[in-house]
Order: C-alpha cells, then structure tokens, then sequence
C-alpha cells in the first residue's frame, strides 16, 4: 500500500531541462513546485570532475549517464506484422538520468527551427498545393507560431549564454549568419566559438560553391558568462568531451549548471531525486489528473504524490508511457489512423562522407561539441521540393566534435580492420580527415509509432514502450539527397581522399547512433482530434494535465531539439502561472 | 605511470612460471603456442628488436596479477588473437604486450561482461541484426562460448586450436569470422566477433590505459591523441591547422590520479 504525500501545488514529472525551466517561471512566482526525477545529482561525482571525466570508454562508449537499460529499455520492430523484441543495449538513441537529465551530456547545438516549422503543413501546402503531402505522411501544424515563440527563444539563449552570429535581425540578413534563420530581435548573447581547421576548410568550399556557412550556434560558452539570473558558465576548454560527458569546467550550458543551484535556493522548490513515477493518477469522469504514484528508489517503498497539477517532463519516451500507463487520452490506431496517443514517433537521418586530407592538420581533439561550421541551404523547405519525390531536408556541416579515440577515428576505405596496415592508417589518418555530415529531418509516416509492448517489462514490471518504425522511403530519398550535395562539397574541399557518401537507407538500426532526438508521441495542435495536448502544452482530456519536451513535436526538424524544447518550456511556466490563477483551457 | 621495472620483473617471472609449468607438466593445452610464444618473446624488451619500439617509447607493462575472468585455453586463444590482430610493428609492441588481452579479461570480469545496464529479462527470441542482441548469456559467458565454437571450428578446419595456428592461416580465420563465413550450430559467431570481440579490440588499443590496454598509451602517441587535460581553449588558435605538440607526450588519467 503506497503512502500518501503531502499534496503540492505543482508536480513535475522529469528533472532535466524542460523541468528546470518551467520551474524557473513558477518559482519566481513563488509557485510551489515539487520535481521528482529517478537519477542522482552528478555535480560532484567522477563524471563531473576531472581527471575521470576524461573517461571515454566509461561515459561515451559505455554511456555511463544515460537511462540504465537493465532497468527499462523499449522494444522494436519494423512494422506491424512483427514481433517486437526488446532492444537490450540501445545505441540509437541516448534519453539521460539524473538532475539535469540528457541536456547535461548534450553536445549544445543549438538552433531555433525554421520560421515555417510551426506552421509546416500549412507552408507545404502553400508551396506545393494540398495533393501533394503524402497520405502516409500526417505532418501538422504545431498551432502556435515562431513569432510568439521569439521572446522564449530569446530568454533561453541568454539564459543558456547561447553563442552564435545572427543570420536574420528582425528582418535584415545578415552577413556571417545563417541567411535562412527565422527573424530575430536581438543578436546571440555570445559571440560564436573558434572555428576548428575543418571550419576552415569546409567553409571554402561551401562559398565556392555559392553556400552562406556560419558557425553553429552553440552553447558552449567562449567566454566565461553571467546570465539574468545571475548564474555563471565558465570558459569553454574545447576539450572534445560534451555529447555523452558533463561539462567538468561548467562551461556548457545545461540545467545542473544554470538551474537547479538556483532553484534548489528558492523556498518554494523541492528536488525529489532518486524517485521514479509510475504513473499519472487519473479521474476518468472528472477529465483531471489527482497526482502521480511513485517508487522511492533508496527504499523501495511506493508513494502517491497528490498534486494540483502535474506536468510530464520526461524524455519522449516515458512521456509517451505515462499517458498510455495511465489511460489518458486515445492510443494511436494505426489501421485506421484513430487516436492520437503514440502518434508521429519521428527520429533523425543522420549520413555523411569522410575527407582525408594528405597535408592539412584537422587535430580533432580541439573541439567543442558545437564547434562546427554550417549551411542550411538543404535543410527542410529551404529549397524547392519540387519533382524530388520526397519533403524535408537537413543542415549539412564539418563534423567535428571531438577527437575521442575509440570511436572518433576515421581510415581511408579499403582499410583492413586490423594488423600492422590498419594501424598505420590510424597513425596516418586520425589527425587529417573529418565528416561532412548531413543532421537530416524525419517527417512522420502513418505506420511509425508508439504503444505499448504485449510482452516485455521493466524492472518494475510495467510494459515497455514499443517502437514500430522503419526509415521509408520519404526519408531515404532526403538522406540520398542531402548526402550527394555533402558529397559536392566533399569534394571541393580539396581533400586527398574523399570516401563515398552513405546515405541513411535503413532498415532502422538500433545499434547506429543517430542523435538523442526522438520525437512525437504526445503531439501538439489546434485540433483535439489529431493532437495530445494544445498549442499550450495541456492536456485535451485532463486541463490539469500538462506535456513538455520533444513528445510534443509533429514532426523532426533537421534541426536539433533543444531551441524549441527551451522556448516551449520557459513559455508553459508563463502560461502555469496564468492556469493557477484561473484553471481552465488555455 | 602504469609502467615501472617491477611490473616487468612480474611480468617476466609469471611467463617463465607458465613456461616451467607448460614444460614440466608437459600438458598439451599449457604447452607453449606459436603465436603465444612469439608474443612472449616480442614482447620481452630484452628480445624485441630495436626496429619494434617506437624511440623513446616506454617498455610495455602487462598483466602484474593474472587473470581475472579467462582461463589458460581461453586466455591463450586471446593472446593469440590480439597478437594477429595487433602484429609487433615499427608502430606498436604486439598486442598482447599492448595489453590488450588484459583489457578483454578486465571488461569481460567486470561490470561490462556480466551485464551491467543490460535488459536481461525474457522471453528470448532470435531477430533481425537491427533489433541488437537478444542472447540469454552475458557479455562474459558469450564471450567464452564463442571461443569455445571458434576453436571447434579451427580444429574442424585445421586440425588446432586457434592459438596453435601460423599468423598468416590466424589471421585469415579472423577475417572469415568477421565475414560470417565460420559458421557454428548455436553460436552466431559473425555477431559474436563484430559486436562483441571487435569492439573489445579497439577499445583495448584506444581506451584509458588504467583500463589495462594502451600500455605506455602507446595507441594514443601512434595516431598523436594528447589525452588529458584537454584544456584546448588557447591551442585551439594557436595550433589551428598545425601540428600539435602534446600529441607527442600524451596523458591519461593516471597522470593526474
């Protein structure tokens, strides 16, 4: 018999940073607000301080700080007439644990998306006319727009000291930026990061080949940086340990650095670590949410957390688990599109070609996870669709992130595996050759998504969530598209050797690293037909009930997440502060 | 530094005891092997050419306590392996004196090879490659029993065990385990080696040396990783485009423990 809490104001379910912020808003209201996130505080442990933190194969190749698979993993199968099987160590894909979540071991690109991204489905159909989405394909317009999105985007970027070069101050391109950038009020809070050798290098070759690159926007801090709040980023080291590592230097932007020490001063805040939610508790009759029923995982024991409001901040996944744990909202009916609950399931398309360069020193190991040079020119709608068979695109970019050793080493094709040939190839290569990769959109198809698996449990002996999805043929035609115009770069580089491209083609692979972003699930829209919450983030079925994250994304950008994650979140806490003065529908 | 004179003096009393025993017992599976005998004397500073140090490279270190999970056969089938696969060359010391062998035995006893952040629950059922491995055994137990089928396999073949082969016929079953062509009843040993045995592999070269690979970070100075402390803020105007001085003297955390 669980025990029962004292009830709180507001409960958030996940303490990354979608969390963190939507806290931030309520507790400078002095809103009471209770966190309940599974993992620990990393600030001070082997992973947060050097030299250990250094430790490749404990945090990159092992993935020390994500979701601990023994526990809860998802299953997989490629379509419907499959059986899924659990995958047992989840390469693809890397959801976090722990107070800051996964934006503590994020690599920091950060990107608003496109202007048209909120209202995709109503540009397609401007551009292209209404036949011409696919019936497969069900993108939808978000039902909110860039424009009051703007304002959130721009406190995250100082609130994350956001380094960048404007590409579009409120309506005039400028010089140095991404010309395709939605218009913005104010330049980046910092200046952009040093650009690496392969910066250099690509950006040649793009302006010859009449490309605007720019440095991607970054939240690794160049300089030490003092946010509104008054909080504190250190300098970055470019040390090549961001995506999979916590910053030990403090130097990158994420919710353990900016957040929480200061939420964790406010009197109306509360950090339950170490606590995992089971599930929401739900009033069918009523349509409202009374709380969430928890395991203490220092003891074991179950708690119900009554709340007058709760809010699912958790990775796309257990967002997505929660609402089908707890039977709030339609599951998604694949055989006849019906429901909306496990709808949209999206990932990303990542593909590329490796240059080799006889005389030019790449020195991976001096770069920051964001430190790269790109082009939008074959991003999304930034070019004419027209004849090509497929919608989306992706930013093509100079990868390079890091020079880790074990798995950052890039060999000439035709390279044995092993033997004295294989090693004279590392030795000769590793400090001469990077990526030119394309970061490719995923658009929803109907046969993509999310439910709950039949067979499978976790430790607690709740169902997996499932994963039925494939890569089709929308997204193997963007992935052929955007890797031949990285290939036309590639070779412009002047490279001495220029491998061939690999186009993403599938079938999905849960062992390949992708990114960590997932998306859809929960999906938001103007419709409570087709969409899990509004365009403000509530619930259709339970007005107390609120979704935050990736889960609410229609669709994948060829953007990362992180941009609208933030403004989304900082935006909710806003219109919270709104729903506890006067509940009702947004 | 993980290298030092004693950890040399043990390394050497602890081949010469196997040998004395391999000799003295006169048992086939301890009997000195081919490649393992090579490996030994490669691998001694005293017997290894001039030409297959690196200058100024440290003297390879190995395992100072034994092994923890392999036992002698298996232990001899890794060496044997990591000496294929990692030849003594102008580049490195074989791999065995790389300490790459000890590496695999250190993972597969540890958290890594008993499962650790492995969903381990049923029911088990065999799938497409994409939905990743869906064997009831850990890391450890698949390791060994892929071992076992790959030495059945090379007796089926060659009628030896795998450490007894010439490095050229070792090297050869290496790439047809690699290439799915070795085939086993129960063990799927094109899985076993890609997905298990060759990720130990590398990173046995290029992990952590307090992991036990890396002797002398010697993969680290071949390919010109600096390691730690990577703080690169200066360096990255400074060598932008240029060869990077600390690529030579690399360091790892045991320099800063």
């Amino acid at each position: 018999m669980a025990t029962t809490m004292k009830k709180r104001t507001v409960v958030i379910c996940g303490g990354g940073l979608t969390a963190g912020l939507i806290a931030r808003q309520l507790t400078a209201k002095n809103v009471d607000v209770l966190v309940l996130e599974r993992g620990y505080d990393h600030t001070r442990a082997a992973e947060a301080k050097l030299p250990n933190q250094r430790d490749e194969l404990r945090w990159a190749t092992h993935a020390g700080l994500a979701q601990d698979w023994a526990v809860q993993t998802y299953t997989l199968r490629h379509g419907r007439n499959e059986t899924a099987l659990p995958v047992r160590r989840m390469e693809a894909f890397l959801p976090g644990e722990g107070m800051g979540g996964a934006a503590n071991h994020w690599n920091g690109q950060t990107w608003r998306w496109a202007e048209y991204d909120p209202t995709l489905r109503t540009r397609l159909e401007g551009r292209y006319g209404r036949k011409a989405i696919p019936a497969d394909m069900p993108i939808q317009d978000w039902g909110v727009t860039y424009g009051e999105m703007e304002s959130y985007h721009d406190l995250f970027e100082r609130l994350f000291g956001i380094a960048g070069k404007a590409g579009n101050l409120r309506g005039q391109i400028q010089a140095g930026g991404n010309p395709f950038e939605g218009p913005r009020q104010n330049e980046y809070p910092q200046p952009p990061l040093e650009t690496t050798e392969a910066g250099v290098i690509f950006t040649r070759a793009a302006e010859n080949l009449g490309y605007k690159p720019f440095p991607m926007a970054a939240a690794n801090s160049p300089n030490a940086y003092t946010n509104p709040d008054g909080m504190k980023l250190g300098q970055c080291q470019y040390c090549g340990h961001c995506e999979r590592f916590i910053c030990e230097a403090s130097a990158k932007g994420s919710p353990e650095v900016l957040l929480f020490p200061m939420l964790l001063k406010r009197p109306s805040f509360e950090l339950r670590l170490r606590c995992h939610v089971l599930e929401v508790e739900y009033d069918r009759q009523a349509k409202r949410v009374r709380g969430v029923r928890y395991v203490d995982l220092m003891t074991g024991e179950e708690y119900e957390q009554p709340a007058d409001i709760v809010v699912l901040a958790s990775f796309t996944m257990s967002n997505t688990k929660y609402l089908l744990m707890s039977g709030i909202g339609q599951p998604y009916d694949p055989t006849n599109g019906s429901g909306v609950v496990g709808k949209n399931f999206c990932h990303q398309m990542m593909s590329g070609v490796n240059v080799f360069f006889k005389d030019r020193w790449i020195n991976p190991f001096l770069a920051s996870g964001a430190s790269q040079t790109c082009v939008d020119e074959f991003n999304e709608d930034n070019f004419d669709h027209t004849g090509l068979g497929f919608f989306g695109g992706g930013y093509i970019y100079s990868n390079v992130t890091n020079g880790r050793p074990i798995a950052s080493r890039l060999v000439p094709p035709g390279t044995p595996a092993w033997g004295s040939s294989w090693k004279q190839a590392n030795a000769d290569w590793y400090a001469h050759s990077f990526a030119i990769t394309a970061h490719g959109s995923w658009y929803p198809h109907r046969e993509n998504y999310l439910d709950l698996d039949p067979t499978y449990t976790d430790a607690y002996g709740q169902p997996l969530v499932r994963m039925t999805m494939d890569i089709r043929d929308n997204e193997r035609r963007m992935s052929e598209y955007c890797t031949q115009r990285a290939e036309e770069i590639a070779k412009g580089t002047g490279a001495t050797i220029v491998a061939s491209g690999t186009p993403r083609r599938g079938p999905y692979d849960s062992r390949v690293y992708q990114t960590t972003h997932v998306t859809g699930g929960t999906i938001m829209g103007a419709d409570p037909g087709t969409s899990v919450v509004s365009p403000h983030s509530q619930h259709w079925d339970a007005q107390n009930l609120f979704v935050v994250g990736a889960s609410v994304y229609p669709f994948n950008a060829g953007y990362n997440p992180t941009g609208p994650l933030g403004a989304l979140a900082l935006r909710l806490g806003d219109d919270m502060v709104r729903y506890i003065d006067r509940p009702q529908i947004l | 530094m993980s290298t030092n004179s004693t950890d040399e003096g043990l390394l050497t009393g602890r081949r010469l005891f196997l040998r004395q025993v391999a000799t003295l017992a006169g048992s086939a599976s301890l009997a000195p092997k081919v490649i393992g005998a090579a490996a030994v004397a490669a691998g001694s500073a005293i017997a290894a050419p001039a030409s297959a140090q690196p200058a100024g490279a440290p003297i390879a270190s190995a395992p100072a306590f034994g092994y923890e999970s392999l036992g002698p056969d298996e232990a001899s089938f890794v060496e044997a392996m990591v000496n294929v696969m990692c030849p003594a060359d102008n580049l490195t010391p074989n791999g065995v004196d790389c300490g790459l062998a000890v590496f695999i035995d250190r993972q597969l006893a540890g958290g890594f090879g008993t499962g650790d952040r492995l969903y381990m629950r049923g029911p088990w059922k065999q799938g497409k490659p994409q939905l990743g491995y869906q064997l009831p055994l850990t890391p450890d137990q698949f390791f060994k029993a892929g071992v076992a089928a790959a030495n059945a396999a090379c007796r089926g073949r060659f009628d030896k065990d795998f450490d007894q082969l010439e490095p050229a016929d070792a090297d050869a079953f290496l790439r047809d385990l690699a290439g799915g062509k070795i085939s086993d009843i129960r063990v799927p040993l094109g899985q076993w080696f890609n997905e298990l045995v060759y990720p130990l592999f590398t990173q046995a070269c290029f992990a952590d040396p307090m992991y036990g690979g890396n002797n002398g970070k010697v993969f680290w100075k071949m390919i010109g990783y600096p390691g730690l402390p990577a703080t690169h803020t200066r360096d990255m105007v400074n060598f932008r485009g240029k060869p990077y001085p600390g690529a030579k003297d690399p360091k790892a955390i045991q320099d800063f423990s």
